[in-house]
Formats: structure tokens, sequence, C-alpha cells
């Protein structure tokens, strides 16, 4: 569905909801209705929309979505909540996604593949196979091209922040806007692999996803973590004292939520909830993370809470067949954008609600340890 | 798909309240969408049938606020009521069959003998007699081959034909044949090859046996060209016994296996004369329309942009397309969400622009005869006073006063790859929880506009158990959401007007593989909710003491299985109708909440 997942689980995901066909989902559980409210589509235009995240005041969203004819692929908008108005501000050819506001700038960093010269060529190709009337399913290719990027909106000025080759993305800003926790693949780049390792390059690039950390104007890139297993989606928490991301194990198959410093030491596990468990975000509160699993079916991702520390069960908050995930809390923590399958047609769209705080904080508290 | 609307010179429009308070201090506010609502609902208006003295005190209503608001009749116009005429119901004016062997005539005229069927010519003719099955044709195209007239010559005979489908066929072929099993396809079967006559008798193994069609109230009423009766048993007794060899019974038995080399034949030493008399009642309705010039008018960019809704209703309830419980029947129909919600959401929208700068001309329609089968505009559609080529986009409202969590369908969203854009740019100030549909062929006025080529949007809060029911009233309205959908719509509506580019249009291809009408001559007592999307069919509700009830389904199930079929939306579930027999249980697959559950539902005739 979205960059920000292992590649096998997006095509599963979006196979199970054209499967579905077969068993239809039970309408949307009322439960949900006690931590979300006014639950609704927030996007409409384009194929697919995912990966909307706030801007630090709250007026507006930056989320990727395939809505341009002519680039079958992503393509980073913002949306004001004002006047409904959308605006694409990455360059429009190639590939591109994870968009985050700096915070106190004008900047927006999203990672694109613009630079590729075979760009134009690969959108065609696309379009040409869409037009075929051939289906396939949806995956995410981990293009070795992506690096990430920040555009001033005002002057619409470029800046290249990552060169390596491998993918770069799944990038976010610390809240002084100062760092830049994200993403990359270099590792499978910049030494010699093993005849196994190559193997694995070839079926999963994923697996060599690691968690750096740069300044905002890209200098000073370090590792943060090193453990076997696609390491991403990373994000700060509210205040900046610790990343929180997701692990997945050597075979890809099972992820937990973790935390850690921002110089990468006191890592702490956060869930083990035997599934994979992904797209982890704070609540500004500071209480509890929001994220997604699929916990109670393989092709079925729900949204969870978990408390900060991971001392409690995850408390479920959707209720919906199909898929839920990549929560984002609005800054002042009261609403929340996600991304779902829940409108049908198989591809996700954002969708916005109400977020009830109050409730979850209770639910959380009622919850059994772990 | 590369013209969108271009709204950058848009200023900011967010709801409807926003048009009308930068305008207030100018004029006192305009009445509620609520004192609309219960003006057009009111006993007084007796339910606004098309034609009725109810829909000439509404169209009355509508001319009197459109004034207010300083709209215009359409250029060339000197009123802004726009009459049509139109079949208002038919009956039988006295037909009869006279069955003459040798020189012995025998006549029935009784109307439990012989009725006309209501697209019948009336004529008399006489001629010899052939009997062609079910009168079935499956056109070449389709997979399945099966025609009644292999091998048959019915020039200049008058056909007496078997009504409904083979009942003992497997469920595939009652499913190819079951389409093409509606009278009027029959009929048209008939008249091609050249027949005089078309005699429909139900057979002593169908449903309803040895009864006559009753004449229903058809508004589709070009004539079909041909003289067409239906018969009772007695008449077809009376034919049949010119054969010797033959039962009617034991003919139709071999008919119902429904193997397509069972074949008719011509009945020997017998003329029939059909004498069929159709009166057909002749009345106006009044479409009430309107335009708000573009500001200046002069200056005014092209095209048009259309707003609309039905303001007619059932009246009481006498042409056939009421669901008034028995004890209901001839009380009079408020239609409050039905259509006075739509009508009062195109007063709120008007009332707003005609307050604000206008790039363009505003028309402002509302039709009558719509619950007679859009007639008021087709009727318009058809005699444009404004050129379709002129009219850039309509927006048609019909049943948006009841809206529940935060819910509002939009249908037709197919028709212009300009209107996702618009209407994910003005659902964002105004929060509904959208439900988008392609589709344009709805059971409402958008039909007739998607119809002609021009982009539209249907906007629709759901059917609900009071539909067509006298108890559609208006303190049942959610004015709030109502008011709501007026602000959202009106946002799509300014934009429209101040739009550089207007919107393509884009034709959507209509799914004609709808199942049959066939399907209607069962009864399963379920409402469907044409309203949500799910995977299967949600039911709306179901009806009291029907099959459907009584097999333990209630709203909120979502069948997602019948008979042995699966189904992903209504168009599987209408075709899976084809399959039930009267009287023989059907296993029916559900969800409720997210348990998966069997029940069986045994279908009762439809009467």
């Amino acid at each position: 569905m979205t960059p920000r997942i292992w590649p096998a689980l997006a095509l599963l995901c979006i196979g199970a909801v054209t499967l579905g066909a077969q068993a239809p989902p039970a309408p949307a559980d009322n439960r949900e209705r006690d931590y979300l409210s006014r639950v609704r589509r927030l996007t409409v235009e384009g194929r697919r929309a995912g990966e909307g995240y706030w801007s630090p005041d709250g007026t507006r969203l930056v989320f990727q979505s395939e809505r341009d004819p002519a680039n079958p692929f992503y393509q980073i908008y913002t949306l004001d909540f004002a006047t409904g108005d959308t605006k694409r501000v990455s360059p429009g050819t190639g590939k591109t996604t994870c968009a985050f506001f700096r915070p106190g700038t004008d900047q927006i960093l999203f990672a694109s593949t613009h630079h590729d010269p075979r760009s134009l060529q690969l959108q065609k190709e696309e379009l040409d196979f869409r037009a075929s009337g051939k289906e396939r399913r949806y995956a995410w290719d981990y293009d070795p091209e992506m690096d990430i990027y920040a555009v001033a909106e005002s002057s619409g000025t470029l800046t290249r922040l990552t060169t390596a080759r491998g993918y770069d993305a799944e990038a976010g800003y610390s809240p002084d806007g100062q760092w830049i926790v994200f993403s990359s693949m270099r590792d499978a780049y910049n030494r010699t692999l093993t005849a196994a390792e190559q193997k694995q390059l070839e079926t999963d690039p994923s697996y060599f996803g690691e968690i750096y950390i740069m300044k905002a104007d890209g200098t000073d890139q370090r590792r943060l973590t090193t453990a076997a297993g696609y390491d991403g989606g990373p994000f700060f928490t509210t205040k900046g004292d610790r990343i929180v991301w997701r692990r997945f194990d050597e075979q890809g198959l099972i992820a937990d939520i973790w935390t850690m410093k921002p110089d990468g030491s006191d890592k702490r596990q956060v869930t083990a909830f035997k599934a994979m468990s992904w797209a982890p975000y704070e609540h500004p509160s500071g209480e509890y993370l929001l994220f997604a699993s699929n916990k109670l079916g393989f092709e079925n991702f729900e949204v969870f809470v978990v408390d900060t520390a991971g001392t409690k069960e995850p408390v479920r908050i959707t209720y919906s067949d199909g898929f839920d995930g990549l929560p984002v809390p609005s800054p002042d923590g009261r609403q929340v954008a996600f991304t779902s399958s829940r409108s049908g047609g198989g591809a996700g769209q954002i969708f916005l609600a109400q977020w009830n705080h109050e409730a979850v904080r209770t639910a959380l508290a009622a919850a059994p340890p772990r | 798909m590369a013209t969108l609307l271009r709204s950058r010179l848009v200023p900011l429009l967010t709801l409807l309240a926003g048009i009308a308070a930068s305008a207030s201090a100018q004029s006192a506010a305009p009445p509620t969408t609520r004192a609309h609502v219960e003006r057009l609902a009111s006993p007084s208006m007796e339910g606004r049938l098309a034609g009725s003295p109810g829909e000439q005190q509404a169209a009355q209503y509508l001319v009197e606020q459109l004034t207010r608001m300083g709209a215009r009749p359409l250029p060339g116009q000197t009123s802004m009521l726009s009459p049509f005429t139109f079949t208002a119901g038919s009956k039988d004016g006295g037909s009869s069959i006279t069955v003459t062997r040798g020189t012995t005539p025998s006549t029935f005229r009784s109307s439990t003998e012989v009725q006309a069927l209501s697209f019948s010519d009336s004529a008399e003719v006489s001629g010899p007699v052939v009997f062609a099955g079910y009168g079935i044709v499956v056109p070449s195209s389709a997979t399945f081959g099966y025609d009644s007239y292999q091998g048959l010559d019915v020039k200049d005979r008058i056909v007496v034909v078997l009504r409904y489908f083979p009942e003992d066929a497997d469920a595939t072929t009652r499913a190819a044949l079951a389409r093409y099993s509606d009278l009027r396809y029959k009929a048209q079967a008939a008249r091609q090859r050249g027949a005089k006559a078309l005699v429909v008798i139900t057979g002593p193994r169908s449903p309803n046996a040895g009864a006559v069609v009753p004449m229903s109230f058809d508004t589709a009423l070009a004539g079909s060209g041909l003289v067409a009766a239906s018969a009772s048993g007695a008449v077809a007794e009376a034919i049949f016994t010119a054969l010797d060899d033959k039962t009617l019974e034991g003919v139709q038995k071999e008919f119902d296996a429904g193997n397509p080399h069972t074949t008719g034949f011509a009945i020997p030493n017998l003329t029939l004369t059909v004498s069929a008399r159709v009166v057909r009642e002749q009345q106006t309705g009044r479409n009430v329309v309107a335009y708000l010039p573009a500001t200046p008018a002069a200056a005014a960019s092209r095209p048009w942009v259309v707003i609309g809704a039905h303001y007619d209703h059932l009246g009481r309830g006498s042409a056939g397309n009421s669901l008034a419980a028995a004890d209901q029947a001839g009380q009079i129909h408020h239609g409050a969400d039905d259509n006075a919600s739509g009508t009062a959401a195109v007063l709120a929208i008007a009332d707003a622009l005609a307050r604000v700068p206008r790039k363009r001309h505003l028309v402002v329609a509302f039709w009558s005869g719509e619950e007679l089968g859009l007639i008021g505009s087709t009727a318009f559609v058809n005699a444009p006073p404004v050129p379709i080529a002129e009219m850039a986009a309509y927006l048609n409202f019909d049943m948006v006063g009841r809206s529940t969590d935060n819910k509002l369908t939009v249908q037709a969203t197919g028709t212009s790859p300009a209107w996702p854009r618009l209407l994910e740019q003005a659902n964002v100030a105004a929060g509904f929880d959208l439900v988008l549909q392609e589709d344009p062929y709805q059971p409402t006025d958008v039909s007739s506009f998607n119809g002609v080529g021009v982009a539209s949007l249907a906007f629709f809060t759901g059917a609900h158990t009071d539909y067509h029911k006298p108890s559609d009233t208006a303190e049942k309205i959610n004015y709030d959401d109502l008011d709501r959908i007026a602000g959202f719509a009106g946002t799509i509506a300014r934009r429209l007007l101040d739009a550089d580019e207007p919107p393509l249009f884009t034709k959507v291809e209509q799914k004609t593989d709808t199942g049959g009408r066939a399907g209607l001559r069962i009864f399963t007592g379920t409402i469907p909710d044409y309203a949500t999307e799910v995977k299967g069919l949600l039911l709306g509700g179901v009806i009291g003491g029907g099959p459907a009830e009584q097999a333990g389904l209630q709203k909120g199930d979502i069948i997602v299985e019948l008979a042995g079929q699966s189904i992903a939306n209504i168009y599987d579930y209408t075709y899976a109708l084809d399959l039930l027999k009267i009287g023989q249980p059907a296993t029916v697959v559900y969800t409720r909440g997210s348990a998966r559950r069997t029940t069986t539902l045994t279908p009762s005739a439809r009467k």
C-alpha cells in the first residue's frame, strides 16, 4: 500500500481487498465509534492516496497521491483544510513518496527518483501497461534511485539531501526542524555482499533497510540500527527526545514497534504482538503510540494504540475489513488522518476522523499488562 | 482527461451560511430548508401528484420563491411554468376475444377473462392461431440459443404465448430465459415476425395460474404497434379444445423443461378475434424552470450550469408506485424526503447563489412527473429551452433529507473527470462521509441529463422504510444535514459558475447485464439499500410479514449468497432472483455484524 511497508505485505494487502469480493466485509463495527467519530474520506481524486502528515500548525496535510493522468506514480501534494485546495509540491516526474513538513520553515521533504533519466520512460511503460487492461498487484519496488529532497514552497527550490546508491526514503524531521531521521538500503550497495546477501537483495531489498539520521542540510549522515531485517518508518516523538520506528524480523514476517534515543542508544521494544506491527506515530500527549497491525488476520490491518513504554497490550481502534493503517494524529491530538481501503475499489485513500483522546486513555489504562 | 476545472480564480467559499452572511445586510434571510419542506409536504399540497391541483399549488409556491430571489423565466419564455403532457394512466376500455371453431363463436368480455396489455394498440384483428410456447427469443448474440418462433410462420397470425418462462428448466437456463420474458419483449418479438396480435395466457403450471395480467400503469407508453391482450384460463381452454391430442397443461409441461428444441404449432380450424381497447388518460404536468443571470448578464460565460430537483410525489398513491401498507392505502403521501428535501436544497442553493457574483447563468429547475418515470426532466431535455450544448453541468437532488451517520451519497461521479477534485475540495470543509458511485443510470432525473451528455452529479441520502409511504413526513427530516448538503453542493455549484472551463462529459457505459425483469414475478420482501456500498446486498429493511422477514432477515443484514449464487452487488442479486422459484425454499447466506449466517427464504408470488 505504501512504501513504509514491506513489499510482499503490500502486495498481499491489496490483493486481499480484491479477493475480498468472495468474502464480503461486515459493516464497520460500532466499537470504532468509541474512539473515532465523523470518520470520512478526505481524498477523492486519483487512483490512490496515502501517507498524510500534518503541518505543524495543523492547517494542512502533505500526502502522496496518484492523481496526475500523465504520471502513474505517486507525487506529493499539500491539502489546505481551509480552502480544500490541493497543490503538487514534487517535481511531477518520476516516483515520489513519504513527505514531511519541516517545522519553522516553508520546506517540505520527500523522496524522489526524478533525477533518474529513465523516469519518463518508466512512466510511459506503466501507463501503457495499465492501458492494456492488464492488472498486477500493487507492490512497492524500493527503487534504488530514491533519494531524499527538500523543496522550499515559496521559491520552489529543490535541494537534494542524499545521494547514496540504494533506497533513501521514509524520512521525518525533528520537532526543531534541525534533523532528519530516515530509512536507507544503502548497506546493500556500499560493500561486497555475500552470495546469500546478493540473492536477498534480488528478492527483497528491504532486508537491508536501516535507520539513519542526518542534519536537515543532508550532512552528518549516521547509521542508528544494525540488526538484520527491515528497519523503517522512523519518526521523532513530539518532544524530539526519542525516535519511534518498526523493525521486521529477518524473514520479514513479524514486525514490532521500537523506540530509541536520536543517537541510537537505549533501544526498547514497545510491542511483542506476534504480527506485522508497523507505521508507529506518537500521539502529541506523549502517552501512547498509534500504529497498524495485522494481528486480526493476515490481510486485515487495523489501527492500534499502545502506551509509549509498551507495558500494556495494545488496544484496537478501527474495525473495518481490509486496510486501515498509517495513523497520524493532528498536532493538537484531536484528529487523526489515516489510510484506508474502506471506501472500496481496492486502493487506499486518506481518511480523517475526530480522535477521542480521553476514551483512548481510559481503554489503555484498562488494558492488561503485556 | 486533461481539462479539469481550474479553480484558482474562485474565492474561498465554504458553506452556504458564509455566502448568505455576506449579503445578509442587504435583505432578510430567505426561508430555511425546514420552512420549504414543511410547506411542500403539508396536507394542502396533497402529495403533489403530477397534474393534480396539489402539484399546481406546489408549482405556484416555487414560482413565488424564484421570483423573490430575482430569478427570471428562461430566455424566450414568458413564464417559469413549463407544461408537458403525459399519460396519467391507462385502463381497459372493454376488450374482448372471440374464439370461433367452425361457425360457432364464443365471446369473452369480462375483465376477469380478457384484459388488454397496457402497451397494446386499440384495434380489432382476426386471424388463424399459432401457439408459440413462452414466446421468448434470446438474441443470437447471447451465449444461450432459444427461439420460440423457430420453424413457425406467424405472419398475419394471432400468436398465443404463455406468460413468464419455463418453470422446470435448470437454473442457468431459467436465468438466460427470464431476462427475455418481459411482456413488452414478447410483444416486440411477435410484432417483428409479422403477427397480428399477441394473446398471453398464464399457464396452469405457473404462478397466478389462469389469471389475466392486470392492466398496469405503464408510463413508457409508446404503443407496441401490436394488439396485445391477456386471456384467462377459460379462454385458453376454449382455444386448446381445438386440439384433440393435447391439453394446455400437457403442452406447458413440455415447454417447462426449457428444451430449446420444443416447438410451437398452429392450432387448426380456429379463428381468434381480438378486440383490444386501451383508454389512456392524458394530463398536463408542470416543470418550474427559471434562471439567475450571470452578473452582469451581458458578460456571461457559456455554457450554463443547471441545478434541479423533482417536486412531484405520489399524491394518494393511486399511480401504482405506492408502498403503503393496506391500512394506509389512499392516504396522502407527503413526500417530505421524496422530494421536498431536494426541492428545498435547490431553493437554498439558489437563494445563496442569487446573492453572489456569477460568471455563468444558473438554471434552477424543479421537475414534475419524476415519480411517473422522469417525465418532466425528459420533456425538458427533449425540447430544451437552452441548447443542450450550452448546459455545462447538472446537479440533481433527490431524497437528501435523511442523512444518518454523516453519510452522503453522490452518484454519477463517472460523468466527468472534473468531479473527484471538486468533490474532494468542497468536502474538506463540509466533512461528509461521502459514498461515491460512478453510475449515472439512476432512477432519478440525473439520468435524463446524463442521457444527453451533460456532466452530472446526483445527491442522495439513502432509502428508508418510509420510502413511498404516507409516513414520509416533514418532522423526520434531518434539517441540519440537509442544510449542510445544500452548503456542500452550493460550493460545487459556485465553483462551476466561476470556473474558466466547464467540466468535460465522460460517457459511463451502462451495465446492461442487470438481470431479468422476470425477477419481478417473485416476491422476497427485501428492501435493498442502494446508497451504501458494500460487497453483497445490504438490506435497508424487510417488508413486514414478507418472506425475508419470515426467514429472519432484518435491516442491516448483508446478503452474500442466494440460491448458490454469490452476491456482490444489486445486479448479482437481481440476477439471482431469476433463479428462485415461487414456493421453493432457497438458501440465503448473509452477514450480520461479523457473524456469517445461513437461512432459508421461501419466495411467494408477486400479485
